[in-house]
């Protein structure tokens, strides 16, 4: 029988454009720390010129978070309610995000200054803390939207490793970006080895291949599953949101970039530059679809 | 003979987290207020909409109760169906749960109800509500003295129901649609209804338990996906030229047809233009705190 909705309500978008942002800075934040502790925390002596630079850019991009999240909020001033323990509320997932991005920046301005002071034995273990904040952070983020049951596209226990993975790809592709960037400032003895370039964008590959593999587990879930998924895949997906999920996060920052570091392209630094920018760019492109378009349906609800 | 697993399930509540009162659904000697809407009864006349509006003086742009209208079948047989919406004070409610600052929580007699001086206006239980039901208060509205930027809801008018009246839809319903009572109380007509009636919920897929049940509901009128695959093209139209006047106060409006990325730029300008207005509000906190 035909069926047609007259008259109903709109419902706005609660979190929008702004939280997008923050997902992706705390992403490339957590991705590029991962790198800075290669030297330092794991052991790989020849990623000790970077640390920190890497780390210094993991810094500043979370510093710019609590500037997005607290003009935010519709009470800036009471941010504070998220850290005092009269308000404190155990059960939601944002109170456990909050002691994380106020934990993790500290641990990691302590950690470069152990760094900076060259003290391998301190470096390592604020190192090894650090590097548990950075990824609980982040996998913060993908929790705190797959918590919420009723929105269907979020609510999926892949959520945590697709946001870890597409930190991951995403840090290293803007770290790439920012060490080209500062090695036109520094003397050609500072500079940053191309081999070691090179390494980082053999891992942002396989990163590549790993975040594929998830977004085909996700894209299979869709298509083959509920109603309310296979719509939302249909209509959201591949239908207002088609330029960020197939487009900006699809071809951009997969295909493209795979192409280029598969094939004998990957020898030309600036091959190698763009598809890092490329990877960086299309990160953003699922952040905007995840958060914006998960919650896109049920507006009309 | 095999023992049961659980001699008291049914009458022990599922769980409770945090400030979750446990559910009280058929638990003797506990209320559990509820409504049942009598889809049958429903004429559309949008009377709970402005009572509502009208007791609370919610802002434009924002509800706590509305009126889906649906139109079924092809001329000359057709019927028009409506489906009234509100908070369903689920039994389990997410909202309550992901709350980070403990602004919402669930009263013992079955209400959930928001805090406004605790709420920091994140917008997590808007996000995790699976009802739409929670919306946050626009900048302004009519009388600035009351809360503006916070997540509100509807209470079941909880400051009614403890005079002994009954919430300003109930009151308001021409049709007598809108049915309202404690549902442990086997004397209550809520609870008659229930006993009587087939009575639905809205996604009970999601073990909320919600307190809002519906006679005569209609399954399409009452699915997520209907409400945007089925949408009349007026409708299409009057949401995009809303979402493109008002982007709301968290800019994630993206409109149909419209290019993505210059809207999701359109929006970052949005959030950064509100920054100056919230400052007053820093400052005035701030000088608060200073001067006294």
């Amino acid at each position: 029988m035909e069926s047609v909705v007259t008259q109903n309500v709109f419902h706005h978008v609660a979190w929008g454009t702004t939280i997008s942002v923050y997902f992706w800075l705390v992403g490339a934040s957590a991705g590029s720390f991962v790198i800075s502790s290669f030297g330092w925390v794991f052991g790989i002596k020849r990623y000790k010129p970077l640390a920190l630079t890497a780390s210094a850019m993991a810094i500043i991009l979370l510093l710019l978070v609590p500037i997005l999240l607290i003009w935010d909020l519709g009470k800036p001033v009471r941010f504070i309610y998220l850290l005092l323990p009269g308000y404190w509320h155990a059960t939601g997932p944002m109170s456990w995000g909050s002691v994380l991005i106020m934990t993790y920046p500290m641990a990691m301005i302590v950690y470069s200054w152990f760094v900076i002071r060259n003290d391998q034995k301190w470096a390592r273990i604020v190192g090894i803390v650090s590097i548990v904040l950075a990824l609980s952070t982040h996998w913060y983020t993908g929790v705190v939207m797959e918590l919420n049951p009723g929105r269907f596209l979020n609510h999926t226990a892949l959520a945590p490793l697709l946001f870890l993975t597409g930190a991951f790809i995403s840090g290293i592709g803007a770290l790439i970006v920012v060490l080209w960037i500062r090695d036109m400032f520094v003397r050609p003895e500072k500079r940053i080895q191309w081999s070691l370039i090179q390494e980082m964008a053999q891992y942002m590959m396989y990163g590549i291949v790993f975040d594929a593999f998830l977004l085909f587990l996700e894209f299979m879930q869709a298509v083959y599953g509920s109603e309310n998924l296979v719509m939302a895949h249909e209509e959201v997906l591949m239908g207002v949101f088609r330029f960020s999920y197939l487009w900006l996060e699809t071809v951009i920052g997969l295909v493209i970039p795979f192409a280029i570091l598969v094939s004998p392209l990957k020898k030309f630094k600036a091959a190698v530059i763009l598809a890092s920018l490329l990877v960086a760019v299309g990160v953003y492109g699922m952040r905007i679809w995840w958060v914006m378009g998960g919650q896109y349906l049920q507006t009309f609800y | 003979m095999r023992e049961p697993i659980d001699p008291h399930a049914g009458d022990k509540p599922r769980r409770s987290y945090g400030l979750q009162t446990p559910g009280t659904k058929g638990v003797a000697g506990t209320k559990r207020y509820a409504m049942v809407i009598d889809l049958r009864k429903c004429i559309g006349c949008m009377s709970c909409v402005i009572a509502c509006k009208a007791e609370y003086g919610v802002p434009m742009g924002v509800w706590r109760t509305w009126v889906k209208v649906a139109d079924k079948g092809k001329y000359p047989n057709t019927r028009r169906v409506f489906m009234p919406r509100l908070c369903n004070h689920c039994d389990y409610p997410v909202c309550v749960r992901n709350c980070p600052t403990q602004a919402t929580f669930k009263h013992e007699d079955g209400f959930v109800l928001q805090r406004y001086n605790r709420c920091i206006g994140c917008r997590t239980c808007i996000v995790a509500c699976p009802y739409n039901a929670r919306h946050l208060i626009p900048m302004k509205r009519k009388d600035m003295r009351l809360p503006t930027m916070v997540a509100d809801k509807c209470t079941f008018c909880f400051h009614r129901v403890k005079k002994g009246l009954v919430p300003a839809c109930v009151q308001a319903c021409v049709g007598g649609a809108r049915i309202f009572g404690d549902m442990n109380d086997p004397e209550s007509e809520v609870a008659k209804l229930a006993a009587r009636e087939t009575l639905t919920v809205l996604k009970p897929e999601l073990g909320t338990s919600p307190s809002v049940s519906y006679i005569g509901g209609d399954w399409e009128v009452m699915s997520e996906t209907h409400s945007y695959t089925n949408r009349s093209a007026q409708l299409r139209r009057e949401f995009n030229t809303f979402k493109r006047n008002h982007k709301g106060d968290a800019f994630g409006d993206i409109v149909e047809g419209e290019p993505t990325m210059r809207q999701v730029a359109q929006n970052m300008v949005g959030f950064v233009r509100t920054i100056p207005h919230k400052a007053k509000d820093v400052l005035k906190a701030f000088g608060i705190f200073i001067f006294g």
